[in-house]
């Protein structure tokens, strides 16, 4: 080894090293400044830029979807509300494998392949980046721990609450209430861009009913925030903040005491019932049996549940029964009485000879009588107007029908908004058809009969009404002709809201006031007129009203009809879930008011029921009107008729007091000249 | 050996120079070597406790990684840099068989299979070791050749080189594998062979490197490389820890967000601020100030090790020295352009500053070897 140093230059080699260190220590240098060049251009030159991306990494400016404004019935009571839930969330940008996630998620919570299939389509939509997007709505608390404590694994993944709505009566307030349900492509893209906008935080939307009506006033104002959110998308602070603004609380005619009172009235039948207040038009009760669960379609009803809902052909839940039309029957015949006294066909005086039948001159056809088909042979005898609308005599109408002609008909009935919406807020209504010429003419291509002015006179053939324009109908009947359209808005936060009427309707107006009166009365002995010696001399509806109930303590208008069922689908027919021939069975129909002939009060509640396949107007529908009527006068507004009849017959006394006292009074100014 | 050397020491207890600069003598330190070192180490502890969210256990375990590695410097230090050159070349192939033990009994962390569990040791990286026993055995060899090295020498020390770092590969930690190699190298370029042989290898190497990326690369080495030309082709798979390291760095601006303001690592955005990023959390907070502040600290360390090398005794102390600073060098550089885009990302930990275990204390026995080096250098010059 020493030989080997002392071979070496010692002061050579340091040189060279030395010269290396040198070359080293440069490269050093340089390769620092080199660095330092670059950290320069990233924060001095291009600071600017990177800070605004770092800004726009943590800095979210995120909307806050305004509170749903609240739905109260009439006295106060919640229709509609809003609850907190807590959903699983996705922030799409954030996840990296999505199939891993929601295969990871599912191992979690139970996620159905429905709630995965629903995700993807909300993915689908416009949307705004690193928004979140539902995944699951309404977690259980064990399922928010289990995604809680899993949160690491699961970026992109949040909780989040939400404020829901919720319908506290559930399928009472199915149809006139509505629902609201989650925004879909169409209805997103329907919106304009400041509509969109506001509607940037808010997953639902009113899909039927006073949810879709006044969408506008429920929803509010949309509200936003800057929030910082880490690399996780949680919120880390909240740094601006502009409060959005709550929809209106909407205040609603309804009454969810009469609701339930109606829905308990329509007892196992399908059918509906429409209250209206004749004094305002407001809708009291409005239901549509069987309802459906509103709060289902909220989160996101299955597809399980919304088949059920839809395959059931017999008891058809979606569909309102009160919106849309049935042949009305004889509940039309006090109206076309009322359009023969205004046009001169018939008078207090005039009367036919019904023999059971109607028969046109020169044509071998006859009608029968609707009413009697059942009953025994032989017609009403002597009928006059009033005893042709309490027995409901269909010859006596033919007859009137035949001579006033459809145009007078038509022009007459359309007063009462037959074949008309004349609903302010429910759009949605059907219209029904009130037939004419032009009408047959239109749709059919042919002209206008005379037998089929004959079937238009019991409120048969092409005429069709719904629920809501009988009960319109006999609300007006009720105000002697003032009209009133019918709506379920009262008040918009506690302040009485006036909706706009597109086309108002002028009051039906009669030569004679005692018209109404006249043809008010015979609806009176409908309900009224008892039993006596005199053939066929009662009301159709006493025995199952008045008579059913001696004590009933107001008087009641009323009028039965009944319709025939027409175009039963095969489908139905072949259904094990109820007996065809019940489906067969005439639907029944019942128009009332009350209190009637009341010196002392007005009309407080008119009413329309309608009973599929309830077979009887008077003895099926009739006595549902009544239980209606009942809880209305008597429950809810607590009348006290013994005490109006009181007053009624003190008023009497003192008017005979003073009628005797001015004819003394006479007798002695007579004396004394 | 040592026991001569430590009397020899003692006697200077009581020379007429600062008793400070006896003591340190006396523990075989170098004073501005270990100042600029505990500094490094203070403003590392300081940014750690802000990249890790004050988590006190991160800082506190780093904060005993430090203090071992400190006492294993310390204990380096006590022995003569001859003792090293003697036993250099038995070390290094104690080394290379406890690199053939950890094939076939190693144990696997995250994909390299380069741990040693030896019942009654603590578990370590045999690789690890090579990185200054590689360049002790080189400087051995070529420190008792003519320099500068003709091609015979260059040849073994070649070996000398590959032969560790091939079985380091093979435990597919290339990483290490490749500061291994250059440590040796660095020993090489610093015995003075010449520029044209060098030059010459770099031409090759550059020319190789399209055979190597089409032939050899795997899939996300090609990525590493295709994402440094261009970080936005993934900016969320790739590309995003450059992307969001660049962000952090660009927003700090020139005085930085302040000391644990830095939104881009607290709000989770930077992937491994307290290892391989950690610079781009400094820049973040502490803005282009604190990196120049930094590379100062780090400069004022290596320029003390070029003048520990450039004052050593003899040659094989020389090229101990000078391998081991540019070691660190190297360190230092290739994570900074990593973090800041100026070279793709390879996974190096900033040295005294990102989190970290064996390797921090392989630093500091480069730093023991160091002190070691002057120590004994100063000795004879006295």
């Amino acid at each position: 080894m020493a030989g080997k140093w002392q071979l070496k230059d010692h002061e050579a080699e340091r040189r060279i090293f030395n010269r290396r260190l040198v070359v080293a220590g440069t490269f050093v240098f340089l390769l620092f400044m080199a660095l330092v060049a670059k950290l320069i251009n990233l924060q001095v030159v291009q600071h600017e830029y990177f800070s605004a991306r770092s800004d726009g990494n943590r800095l979210h400016s995120q909307y806050v979807p305004p509170a749903r404004g609240l739905i109260f019935d009439r006295a106060g009571r919640l229709l509609a509300d809003n609850q907190p839930i807590f959903n699983l969330t996705v922030v799409r940008e954030q996840v990296g494998d999505l199939d891993e996630t929601l295969a990871f998620i599912s191992e979690l919570i139970n996620l159905s392949d429905d709630d995965i299939e629903q995700f993807r389509t909300r993915l689908q939509r416009n949307r705004v980046p690193f928004s979140s997007v539902p995944l699951r709505y309404v977690l259980t608390d064990e399922e928010k721990s289990r995604v809680a404590v899993n949160s690491h694994l699961l970026p992109g993944v949040a909780i989040e609450p939400q404020f829901v709505r919720h319908y506290p009566l559930a399928s009472l307030t199915a149809h006139s209430v509505g629902y609201v349900s989650e925004i879909n492509r169409r209805e997103l893209d329907s919106l304009n861009d400041e509509e969109r906008e506001n509607y940037g935080g808010t997953n639902h939307i009113g899909k039927t009913g006073i949810e879709r009506t006044y969408e506008d006033l429920l929803h509010g104002k949309v509200g936003y925030e800057i929030v910082e959110k880490n690399n996780r998308g949680q919120v880390m602070r909240r740094l601006d903040r502009t409060d959005p603004v709550a929809g209106k609380n909407l205040t609603l005619h309804l009454d969810s005491r009469l609701q339930i009172a109606a829905e308990k009235a329509l007892g196992k039948y399908r059918g509906a019932v429409v209250a209206i207040d004749p004094a305002t038009g407001g809708i009291l009760a409005m239901v549509s049996k069987p309802g459906f669960d509103p709060n289902l379609f909220v989160t996101g009803i299955s597809s399980k549940d919304y088949s059920g809902l839809i395959t059931d052909q017999v008891n058809t839940p979606l569909f309102d029964r009160t919106t849309n039309p049935y042949p009305p029957g004889s509940t039309v015949k006090p109206f076309l009485g009322l359009a023969g006294l205004q046009h001169g066909f018939v008078d207090y005086d005039f009367a036919i000879e019904d023999p059971g039948y109607f028969r046109l001159p020169g044509v071998s056809y006859r009608w029968g009588d609707y009413t009697l088909r059942t009953a025994i042979g032989g017609g009403h005898g002597h009928t006059d107007l009033q005893k042709a609308i309490f027995q409901s005599c269909d010859t006596f109408f033919y007859d009137l029908g035949n001579r006033m002609g459809i145009d007078t008909m038509h022009s007459f009935m359309s007063q009462f908004g037959f074949g008309q919406n004349f609903a302010v807020d429910i759009d949605y209504a059907r219209t029904g058809v009130l037939p004419s010429r032009e009408w047959k003419r239109a749709t059919r291509g042919e002209p206008w009969y005379p037998g089929d002015t004959i079937n238009s006179s019991i409120g048969q053939g092409y005429m069709w009404a719904t629920p809501m324009q009988l009960a319109t109908a006999a609300a007006i009947m009720a105000n002697k002709g003032k009209v009133v359209q019918p709506r379920l808005i009262k008040a918009t936060d506690g302040v009485p809201y006036e909706p706009e009427i597109a086309n108002p309707v002028p009051d039906v107006v009669v030569e004679d006031q005692d018209y109404w009166r006249y043809i008010q009365e015979s609806m009176t002995m409908v309900v009224h007129r008892p039993y006596s010696d005199t053939f066929r001399d009662y009301g159709t509806a006493f025995e199952a009203i008045a008579q059913a109930d001696r004590d009933m303590a107001y008087t009641m208008a009323g009028k039965s009809g009944s319709a025939q069922v027409v175009g039963i689908s095969q489908e139905i027919l072949s259904s094990e879930d109820i007996e065809v021939s019940d489906l067969n069975k005439d639907h029944a129909l019942f128009i009332s008011f009350a209190p009637a002939m009341n010196t002392q009060i007005d009309p407080q509640i008119a009413i329309a029921v309608f009973v599929e396949n309830g077979e009887h107007g008077s003895s099926v529908a009739g006595p549902i009107a009544k239980a209606v009527t009942d809880a209305y006068l008597l429950d809810i507004l607590e009348l006290d008729f013994a005490a109006m009849k009181e007053k009624e017959l003190q008023e009497a006394e003192a008017a005979e007091a003073a009628k005797k006292e001015a004819e003394a009074a006479r007798l002695i100014s007579q004396s004394d000249d | 050996m040592i026991n001569q050397d430590f009397i020899r020491q003692s006697t200077g207890f009581f020379s007429p120079r600062s008793r400070a600069n006896t003591l340190s003598r006396l523990l075989h330190t170098d004073p501005p070597l270990l100042i600029g070192i505990l500094l490094l180490c203070s403003f590392g502890l300081l940014i750690l406790n802000s990249a890790s969210e004050g988590s006190a256990m991160v800082v506190q375990r780093q904060a005993i990684v430090m203090t071992i590695g400190l006492v294993v410097m310390f204990i380096v230090a006590q022995f003569n840099v001859h003792f090293f050159r003697q036993w250099a070349p038995s070390l290094y192939i104690a080394g290379l068989a406890l690199l053939v033990l950890v094939l076939f009994i190693g144990a696997e962390v995250n994909g390299a299979k380069s741990w040693l569990d030896l019942p009654g040791l603590p578990r370590f990286q045999p690789s690890e070791i090579m990185k200054f026993l590689v360049p002790m055995l080189v400087a051995w060899y070529l420190s008792s050749r003519p320099l500068p090295p003709g091609f015979k020498h260059l040849f073994w020390s070649a070996v000398m080189v590959l032969l560790p770092a091939g079985l380091i590969i093979v435990q597919n930690d290339t990483g290490t594998a490749i500061m291994v190699a250059m440590s040796g190298i660095f020993v090489v370029l610093l015995a003075g062979i010449r520029w044209s042989i060098v030059i010459t290898g770099f031409i090759a190497l550059l020319l190789a490197s399209p055979a190597w990326y089409l032939f050899l690369a795997q899939e996300h080495q090609k990525n590493r490389i295709l994402t440094f030309f261009d970080p936005y082709r993934d900016p969320t798979g790739a590309g995003y820890n450059i992307i969001q390291s660049q962000i952090a760095i660009g927003s700090g601006g020139v005085y930085g967000k302040g000391y644990g303001n830095g939104a881009q690592s607290h709000l989770d955005f930077i992937p491994e601020s307290n290892t391989d990023f950690i610079l781009a959390v400094l820049a973040e907070e502490f803005g282009l100030l604190g990196v120049v502040f930094l590379i100062g600290l780090y400069l004022f360390v290596l320029f003390r090790g070029f003048y520990i090398a450039w004052s050593g005794k003899d040659t094989f102390s020389r090229l101990l020295a000078g391998s081991i600073t540019l070691t660190f060098f190297f360190y230092v550089f290739v994570n900074m352009a990593m973090v800041s885009g100026l070279m793709p990302v390879i996974g190096l930990p900033l040295p005294l500053i990102s989190r970290g275990g064996t390797a921090v204390i392989t630093l500091f026995v480069g730093f023991g070897l160091l002190m070691s080096i002057h120590t004994n250098a100063r000795r004879r010059i006295h």
